[in-house]
Protein backbone atom coordinates (compact mmCIF):
# COMPACT_ATOMS: atom_id res chain seq x y z
CA UNK A 1 0.00 0.00 0.00
CA UNK A 2 1.55 3.25 -1.15
CA UNK A 3 1.95 5.93 1.50
CA UNK A 4 3.01 9.41 0.33
CA UNK A 5 4.32 10.14 3.81
CA UNK A 6 6.92 7.41 3.47
CA UNK A 7 10.27 7.79 1.78
CA UNK A 8 10.54 5.79 -1.41
CA UNK A 9 13.27 5.03 -3.93
CA UNK A 10 13.71 3.53 -7.33
CA UNK A 11 14.04 -0.20 -6.83
CA UNK A 12 17.60 -1.48 -7.36
CA UNK A 13 16.01 -4.39 -9.19
CA UNK A 14 14.65 -2.07 -11.85
CA UNK A 15 16.45 -0.76 -14.90
CA UNK A 16 15.28 2.64 -16.05
CA UNK A 17 15.95 3.59 -19.64
CA UNK A 18 15.25 7.19 -20.62
CA UNK A 19 13.15 7.65 -23.72
CA UNK A 20 11.85 10.75 -25.51
CA UNK A 21 8.40 10.17 -24.06
CA UNK A 22 9.70 9.50 -20.56
CA UNK A 23 11.29 6.17 -19.73
CA UNK A 24 11.00 2.41 -19.83
CA UNK A 25 11.27 0.60 -16.52
CA UNK A 26 12.10 -3.09 -16.50
CA UNK A 27 11.96 -5.17 -13.33
CA UNK A 28 14.60 -7.89 -13.52
CA UNK A 29 12.83 -10.18 -11.07
CA UNK A 30 9.21 -9.92 -12.17
CA UNK A 31 10.05 -9.12 -15.80
CA UNK A 32 7.45 -6.42 -15.73
CA UNK A 33 7.84 -3.67 -18.27
CA UNK A 34 6.39 -0.31 -17.35
CA UNK A 35 6.13 2.78 -19.47
CA UNK A 36 6.62 6.07 -17.70
CA UNK A 37 4.91 8.43 -20.09
CA UNK A 38 6.08 11.67 -18.58
CA UNK A 39 9.54 13.12 -18.25
CA UNK A 40 8.34 14.86 -15.11
CA UNK A 41 7.43 11.49 -13.65
CA UNK A 42 10.85 10.14 -14.55
CA UNK A 43 12.53 13.05 -12.82
CA UNK A 44 10.33 12.49 -9.81
CA UNK A 45 11.16 8.78 -9.63
CA UNK A 46 14.87 9.53 -9.84
CA UNK A 47 14.59 12.10 -7.06
CA UNK A 48 12.44 10.03 -4.70
CA UNK A 49 15.32 8.85 -2.57
CA UNK A 50 16.55 12.39 -2.00
CA UNK A 51 13.48 13.47 -0.07
CA UNK A 52 12.03 12.56 3.27
CA UNK A 53 8.82 11.30 1.74
CA UNK A 54 7.20 10.72 -1.61
CA UNK A 55 4.90 13.65 -1.00
CA UNK A 56 7.83 15.91 -0.26
CA UNK A 57 9.52 14.73 -3.46
CA UNK A 58 6.42 15.55 -5.48
CA UNK A 59 6.18 19.01 -3.98
CA UNK A 60 9.87 19.74 -4.42
CA UNK A 61 10.29 18.37 -7.93
CA UNK A 62 6.98 19.35 -9.50
CA UNK A 63 5.51 22.15 -7.37
CA UNK A 64 2.14 20.81 -8.48
CA UNK A 65 -1.40 22.07 -8.25
CA UNK A 66 -3.59 19.98 -5.90
CA UNK A 67 -5.12 18.09 -8.81
CA UNK A 68 -1.75 17.46 -10.41
CA UNK A 69 -0.37 16.31 -7.05
CA UNK A 70 -3.12 13.74 -6.72
CA UNK A 71 -2.33 12.49 -10.18
CA UNK A 72 1.33 11.98 -9.40
CA UNK A 73 0.53 10.34 -6.08
CA UNK A 74 -1.64 7.90 -7.99
CA UNK A 75 1.11 7.37 -10.56
CA UNK A 76 3.62 6.59 -7.82
CA UNK A 77 1.12 4.22 -6.26
CA UNK A 78 0.94 2.38 -9.58
CA UNK A 79 4.71 2.24 -9.78
CA UNK A 80 4.85 0.94 -6.23
CA UNK A 81 2.39 -1.78 -7.09
CA UNK A 82 4.51 -2.70 -10.09
CA UNK A 83 7.63 -2.80 -7.95
CA UNK A 84 9.34 0.03 -9.80
CA UNK A 85 9.58 2.06 -6.61
CA UNK A 86 9.81 0.70 -3.10
CA UNK A 87 9.98 2.09 0.43
CA UNK A 88 13.47 3.28 1.17
CA UNK A 89 14.83 1.40 4.14
CA UNK A 90 16.34 3.54 6.80
CA UNK A 91 20.07 2.95 7.01
CA UNK A 92 21.24 1.95 10.40
CA UNK A 93 24.51 3.38 11.66
CA UNK B 1 -36.89 27.50 -65.01
CA UNK B 2 -34.44 29.75 -63.28
CA UNK B 3 -32.54 28.73 -60.22
CA UNK B 4 -31.93 31.28 -57.56
CA UNK B 5 -29.04 31.09 -55.24
CA UNK B 6 -30.01 30.69 -51.62
CA UNK B 7 -29.67 33.80 -49.62
CA UNK B 8 -27.43 33.74 -46.62
CA UNK B 9 -28.37 35.67 -43.59
CA UNK B 10 -25.62 38.08 -42.83
CA UNK B 11 -25.08 38.40 -39.16
CA UNK B 12 -23.31 41.40 -37.87
CA UNK B 13 -21.73 41.16 -34.49
CA UNK B 14 -22.21 44.22 -32.45
CA UNK B 15 -19.00 45.98 -31.69
CA UNK B 16 -19.84 46.13 -28.03
CA UNK B 17 -20.24 42.37 -27.78
CA UNK B 18 -17.32 41.21 -25.68
CA UNK B 19 -15.57 38.06 -26.73
CA UNK B 20 -14.83 35.80 -23.80
CA UNK B 21 -11.09 35.45 -23.37
CA UNK B 22 -9.82 32.03 -24.25
CA UNK B 23 -8.04 30.27 -21.45
CA UNK B 24 -4.43 29.53 -22.07
CA UNK B 25 -4.71 26.35 -24.14
CA UNK B 26 -1.30 25.15 -22.99
CA UNK B 27 -2.33 25.26 -19.34
CA UNK B 28 -5.70 23.67 -19.96
CA UNK B 29 -4.23 20.96 -22.17
CA UNK B 30 -1.55 20.19 -19.62
CA UNK B 31 -4.15 19.88 -16.88
CA UNK B 32 -6.27 17.61 -19.03
CA UNK B 33 -3.34 15.45 -19.98
CA UNK B 34 -2.20 14.89 -16.44
CA UNK B 35 -3.96 11.64 -15.84
CA UNK B 36 -2.78 8.58 -14.03
CA UNK B 37 -3.72 6.38 -16.92
CA UNK B 38 -1.54 8.39 -19.22
CA UNK B 39 1.49 8.55 -16.97
CA UNK B 40 2.02 4.87 -16.24
CA UNK B 41 1.35 1.89 -18.44
CA UNK B 42 2.42 -1.63 -17.68
CA UNK B 43 2.73 -4.28 -20.33
CA UNK B 44 3.55 -7.93 -20.07
CA UNK B 45 6.26 -9.43 -22.22
CA UNK B 46 5.91 -12.97 -20.87
CA UNK B 47 5.74 -15.42 -23.68
CA UNK B 48 6.93 -12.89 -26.21
CA UNK B 49 10.12 -14.78 -26.99
CA UNK B 50 10.11 -15.91 -30.58
CA UNK B 51 7.16 -13.74 -31.51
CA UNK B 52 7.87 -11.90 -34.73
Amino acid sequence: MFDPDVRYRLSPRVGLRPEPFGALAYHFDTRRLVFLKSTDLVGLVNALGDHASAGAAIDAVLAPTPARRRTYVAALASLCESGVVEPALESTT
Amino acid sequence: MTLTEPTHDHVDLAEDQAVAPVANPAVVADADLVDDELLVEEISIDGMCGVY
